[in-house]
């Protein structure tokens, strides 16, 4: 227990940098994934039949395999087959490529979350809103997307809480992450080795954070209670 | 698992690559590493070879001091890169760093997938038991009765299946040591230098001790396959031996009684 006190502010002080790492993901990601998710289900859900086709072909292949696998594919595969590393071998690069799987990743589960929330509103509103005069788009905007906002999150907020522990995975690609940080003092690190309790206080942190995101997220589906 | 994974992606690496036919032309390493003007040297924290002092940035070590003065001999800056240890030969032939130089074994798989330098440090194979136990477990012929925890891929893991012992494979070093310390593996084997660092007197494992070595074993550094960078490092080598300057920093890390004539 003594020891552990004299490690801690050691500990902590990695801990906190890696979760920064953790925690630039997880917003990079989101701010990626909202737009580019929305965008692939518009996609899915058009007419044109071979953009469809395409966006179910990607979301198929993007959620039928491992994130982890994915994430060693982007950031390999450039350097490995093309003998081009785009993403270069420092930490910046590391950053980078993990945001773009992520990013990739995430929008097809979002895109699906989204798709169902759009096509849960009933037909009959869009033909009002037709027969007001209204167009496609302002159909879109004005009438289906507040409503799809409301239906859709419970779900995203599962995806969201999900995304914050899959974050972990990018240590794959030795992106330095929390749990790369606690694992880091069990083989030897600033003069602290063969600790095992900084890995599994990693967990503490994830659990306060989604604590507050739980929290957050309850309040939000409150405040969209416009429409029961 | 992880091991198919990988062999699954060279597999799709190298018929993609000869279908594409995008292989690079075959030029010097040497030239490719000057000309973007970094050396950037794939590692993990592993004292006494490559780590941080506590509260501070930079790497030091043995490696991390003489990879950066080969850098400078080359006229190029040096990064420094945490990689994970399985993906070694991905960063290397993915050119996403340029040599491992990490306290490496030179192992039948490492040389057979890196362009390695000559061997400069030496060290062991050490079986690693409870210290009220260690009394009983002295020599090679009593480990038998004993499970045993070991890193996959590793030179430990290549020497208790060679004597035939029980083992689990686990993911790291460190992992093994707890798993000793836990109790669900009765002993495990890791590096000496390692087990000097680790184990013991004012470590995390205080109860822990080692006994029997298994075997001696050689450290280089690797490179991609055919680099020229290999046959570099063996002429810095050479020269940093000749005029002290090696077995100096050695010193300053207190790991000269490993270190290797370089001829």
């Amino acid at each position: 227990m003594e020891q552990i006190m004299e490690q801690m502010p050691i500990v902590i002080h990695s801990l906190n940098i890696g979760f920064l790492q953790t925690l630039k993901l997880f917003f990079v990601t989101l701010i990626g994934a909202f737009p580019l998710g929305l965008i692939m289900s518009l996609g899915s859900t058009s007419r044109f039949k071979p953009l469809s086709y395409f966006i179910k072909f990607v979301v198929w292949i993007i959620r039928g395999t491992p994130l982890m696998i994915q994430l060693l594919i982007i950031y390999y595969f450039p350097g490995l087959v093309l003998h081009n590393p785009i993403w270069g071998g420092g930490e910046a690069g590391r950053f980078l490529a993990a945001s773009v799987s992520f990013i990739l990743n995430y929008s097809c589960y979002f895109s699906e979350i989204y798709r169902g929330g759009i096509q849960s509103i009933p037909v009959g509103q869009e033909e009002a809103g037709l027969v007001l005069g209204m167009t496609k788009t302002q159909i879109f905007f004005k009438i289906k997307l507040l409503q799809v906002i409301k239906h859709i999150v419970p779900p995203m907020s599962n995806e969201i809480i999900t995304l914050v522990k899959d974050t972990s995975l990018a240590r794959i690609i030795a992106l330095q992450e929390i749990i790369w940080a606690g694992q880091a003092f069990m083989k030897g690190s600033q003069g602290i080795s063969g600790a095992i309790w900084p890995l599994f206080f990693t967990a503490v942190y994830y659990l306060i954070f989604n604590g507050i995101l739980t929290l957050l997220l309850g309040r939000l589906e409150k405040k969209l209670d416009y429409f029961r | 698992m992880k091991k198919k994974v990988i062999a699954m992606l060279l597999t799709a690496t190298m018929v993609l690559s000869m279908s594409a036919g995008v292989y690079a032309a075959d030029e010097s390493d040497a030239a490719y590493v000057k000309e973007k003007g970094t050396l950037v040297v794939g590692i993990t924290d592993f004292a006494p070879m490559d780590y941080k002092e506590e509260g501070s940035d930079d790497w030091v070590g043995f490696d991390a001091d003489m990879a950066a003065a080969f850098a400078e001999s080359l006229g190029v800056e040096v990064e420094f890169v945490e990689i994970d240890w399985d993906n070694k030969i991905m960063e290397l032939d993915g050119k996403t760093i340029d040599c491992v130089w990490n306290g490496m074994t030179l192992t039948d798989e490492v040389t057979s997938s890196m362009e390695c330098s000559n061997a400069y440090c030496k060290n062991a194979q050490v079986v690693v038991v409870p210290s009220d136990k260690a009394d009983d477990y002295q020599d090679t012929d009593s480990l038998s009765d004993l499970a045993f925890a070991v890193e996959a891929g590793s030179a430990g893991e290549e020497e208790v299946s060679n004597l035939g012992l029980e083992y689990t494979a686990v993911k790291a070093q460190s992992d093994a040591l707890m798993e000793v310390s836990a109790g669900t593996s009765d002993a495990a084997v890791i590096d000496l230098l390692m087990a000097a660092a680790m184990i013991g007197e004012g470590t995390g494992y205080e109860n822990l001790t080692h006994t029997v070595e298994l075997n001696s074993e050689e450290y280089g550094v690797g490179f991609r396959k055919g680099s020229d960078l290999a046959e570099a490092l063996n002429e810095f080598f050479v020269t940093s031996y000749e005029d002290g300057s090696m077995v100096e920093c050695a010193e300053k890390y207190g790991v000269q009684d490993a270190v290797i004539e370089q001829k």
